[in-house]
C-alpha cells in the first residue's frame, strides 16, 4: 500500500531551498501515483544570460530516486541531476540558448515515486 | 494615509463585473463541444516565461528607473469587463514586478491596490495576500520575500483559474503581462539603441508569441479574443523577418558544494534588425493601448 503523495507541500518546501540569489519562478508537483508514472513532465521558455536552479525535495534527506533532467526542444539531454550514479538535489543551469525546455523527472529507485521541486532563476 | 484609504476603497468596493459576455461565450462553446483540453492550455502556459525575467534584466543592466514606461494604476475604473479586467491585471503585474525590483515601494503599493480591486472583481481575491505583502512592500529589506510572495500568489491564481476551466481568464492574464513586459523592452530599447542584448531579449519573445498565439486558437470562437487574436498575428508578422539559429552541443557538468552545475555548450544566436524592433514596438505599443484604454 502506497501512501498518498502529498506533492504540493512537497514542492512548497522546496521554494525556500532555492540558493540565495535566486528568484523563485515555478514551484513543480512530482507526482509518481506509486510508481504507475514512470515519469513527469513541464516546460518552460529558459533565455540565454540566464541561469536557473531546479532542486529536488522528497521529504526525506537526499532526493530518494528523483532525477530531473532537461531537454532542449529537439529533446537533446542538456542536464541531468543523476551524475556518476551520485543522486543530486539540485542543479545549476546557466542557460547559452534561448529556447523551449522540458523539465522531466523520473525514479530510480524511489521508495515513494513522490516529491516536489522549485525553478528560480538569477542574472 | 491617502494610499491606505484608496487601498481599502479599492478592496472593499466588492462591486461585480458589468459584462459577463466574455465568459458566457465561452460557456456556450464548451456546451457545444469546442475541443478546449485544460490539461494541454495549462501546459503551455506553465511555459510562458514569467515578466520578471525582464525586470531583473533591466535593473541589472543599469537602465534608471522610469515610471512613465507603467500603465497608471488609477486607470483602473476603465476596466468593467472580465476580459479588460485579466489583460490589465496582467499588465498590473507586471508594473508591479517592476517596481518591486527598482525598490520603488510606493510605486507599488498603488499597483497592489488595483491589482487587488481587479483580482476581487474577478473572484479570485481570495489568493491574493495583500496584507503580508502590503506589510513587505514597506521595507526594501524585505524584497526577496516580496518577490515570493506575489510570484507564488500570481501562481496560484494561474492554476485556480485552470482547476476551475476558466483558464480563458488565465491565458489573458498572462497575455497582458508578456505585452506589458514587451512594451518596456521595446521602449527601454529604444533609447537605449546599442544596448545588444535588449534587442535580442525583443527578437527571442517570437517563441513566446509562438506559445501564446497556440493557447488563443484554442478561442477563436470568442469575440474578444478573436479580436487580440487578429492583433497579435499582425505583431507575428513583424517578428517574421527574425532568424533564430539553434545549435546543439553535448554540455558537461561537475558538482560544485551539492549542486550540479551544468556547462552549457549549445548556443543561440538571434537576427534582429532596427527595422524589425521598430515594427514590433510599434504593434506591441497598437495592442497595448487598445488593452489599457
Amino acid at each position: 500500500m502506497v501512501g498518498q503523495c502529498d506533492a504540493d507541500n512537497l514542492s512548497n518546501a522546496c521554494i525556500p531551498k532555492l540558493t540565495s540569489g535566486f528568484n523563485f519562478l515555478k514551484s513543480y508537483k512530482i507526482d509518481g501515483l506509486g510508481g504507475a508514472k514512470d515519469k513527469v513532465e513541464y516546460s518552460y521558455v529558459f533565455t540565454k544570460g540566464t541561469q536557473y536552479m531546479i532542486n529536488l525535495c522528497a521529504g526525506g534527506n537526499g532526493p530518494d530516486g528523483l532525477v530531473v533532467s532537461l531537454y532542449d526542444s529537439q529533446r537533446n539531454k542538456v542536464a541531468s541531476s543523476k551524475v556518476n550514479d551520485q543522486f543530486i538535489s539540485a542543479i545549476a543551469y546557466p542557460c547559452n540558448a534561448t529556447g523551449i525546455y522540458y523539465i522531466q523527472y523520473t525514479f530510480d529507485g524511489s521508495a515513494t515515486y513522490c516529491g516536489g521541486s522549485a525553478l528560480g532563476f538569477k542574472r | 494615509m491617502a494610499l491606505v484609504a484608496m487601498f481599502l476603497l479599492s478592496c472593499s468596493s466588492g462591486k461585480k463585473p458589468d459584462e459577463q459576455a466574455f465568459e458566457d461565450s465561452l460557456d456556450s462553446t464548451l456546451n457545444k463541444g469546442a475541443s478546449i483540453d485544460e490539461e494541454v492550455i495549462g501546459s503551455i502556459l506553465d511555459q510562458i516565461p514569467s515578466p520578471l525575467e525582464i525586470s531583473v534584466l533591466l535593473e541589472k543592466s543599469g537602465i534608471k528607473y522610469n515610471a512613465d514606461l507603467l500603465n497608471s494604476p488609477d486607470n483602473l475604473p476603465r476596466y468593467n469587463s472580465n476580459y479588460k479586467m485579466a489583460l490589465n491585471l496582467g499588465i498590473y503585474g507586471t508594473d508591479l514586478g517592476y517596481t518591486n525590483i527598482y525598490g520603488q515601494n510606493q510605486s507599488g503599493i498603488k499597483y497592489l491596490a488595483s491589482i487587488k480591486s481587479l483580482a476581487n472583481q474577478l473572484n479570485i481575491g481570495q489568493f491574493f495576500d495583500i496584507e503580508t505583502i502590503g506589510r513587505l512592500a514597506t521595507n526594501s529589506k524585505n524584497l526577496d520575500s516580496l518577490l515570493l510572495i506575489t510570484t507564488q500568489n500570481f501562481n496560484t491564481i494561474n492554476h485556480y483559474l485552470q482547476q476551475q476551466n476558466r483558464s480563458n481568464l488565465s491565458v489573458l492574464l498572462l497575455t497582458g503581462g508578456w505585452i506589458e513586459a514587451m512594451q518596456i523592452t521595446c521602449q527601454v530599447a529604444a533609447s537605449n539603441p546599442s544596448h545588444s542584448e535588449l534587442r535580442e531579449k525583443i527578437g527571442e519573445q517570437k517563441i513566446t508569441l509562438e506559445q501564446i498565439l497556440l493557447l488563443f486558437s484554442f478561442y477563436e470562437k470568442d469575440e474578444n479574443m478573436a479580436s487580440l487574436l487578429k492583433d497579435l498575428k499582425e505583431l507575428e508578422a513583424a517578428f517574421s523577418k527574425i532568424n533564430i539559429t539553434y545549435t546543439y552541443n553535448e554540455s558537461s557538468m561537475e558538482v560544485v558544494d551539492g549542486v550540479a552545475v551544468i556547462k552549457d555548450n549549445s548556443t543561440s544566436t538571434i537576427e534582429i534588425t532596427d527595422e524589425d524592433v521598430r515594427n514590433i514596438m510599434s504593434k506591441t505599443n497598437s495592442i497595448r493601448n487598445k488593452i489599457i484604454s
